[in-house]
């Protein structure tokens, strides 16, 4: 009897985390294939990347909400720079949404996490602007 | 015998419970849309992004 009722949990408890495991295990985004094209937005982005965090530090650019770049002062001294970074990070965006099987509305929500990962970043002192739209320094 | 009884209802339950599938009866010509609600887990997508900016930062992108 005992072993009956043994045999009938285990069944039950295999059963119960073989339809509910895959629905709770956390989802692993990542760039999957390493494309051409990503690998030189990600080359681009090192090789920029002291002089934007030049920028940074003398406040001329700042991390927006969105994981992009933002002018705050002198807009054309910068121009080329933020819109060549902003290409590069929007390429890898759209890409982990591509690679990952999301839909295009969920790309928001990428950039929002990138955006985060920007701010934890930042270094004292640099401009960073908040979930809630509101820039401060950090 | 009774404890299999028990459980029966449960077992066959749980499938249901926790998943469905949806089949589409109409016309062939008019393509039914579902809207899918993707979640984004954030945890694991936040790992990446980290992953990636200290790529950027430090460099070695994996080669394409």
């Amino acid at each position: 009897m005992l072993s009956k009722k043994i045999i009938v949990v285990s069944f039950g408890l295999v059963f119960l985390l073989a339809s509910t495991v895959p629905a709770v295990m956390a989802e692993q985004y990542d760039i999957k294939t390493m494309t051409p094209e990503v690998h030189k937005a990600l080359q681009n982005r090192h090789a920029r990347y002291a002089e934007i965090q030049q920028r940074k530090e003398s406040g001329l650019i700042g991390e927006n909400n969105q994981g992009l770049l933002q002018a705050l002062k002198d807009p054309s001294a910068t121009a080329g720079l933020i819109g060549a970074e902003n290409a590069d990070r929007q390429l890898i965006y759209n890409e982990i949404v591509q690679q990952n099987n999301l839909s295009p509305s969920n790309l928001p929500q990428v950039q929002a996490v990138f955006a985060e990962v920007q701010r934890e970043k930042a270094k004292t002192g640099e401009a960073i602007q908040l979930p809630s739209g509101e820039w401060t320094k950090k | 015998m009774k404890t299999i009884k028990k459980w029966i209802i449960p077992l066959m339950l749980m499938p249901l419970l926790s998943s469905c599938t949806i089949k589409a009866v109409g016309d062939p010509n008019r393509p039914i849309t579902i809207n899918a609600n993707v979640v984004v887990d954030i945890r694991g997508l936040k790992q990446t992004a980290t992953h990636i900016e200290d790529m950027v930062e430090k460099g070695g992108a994996p080669n394409a």
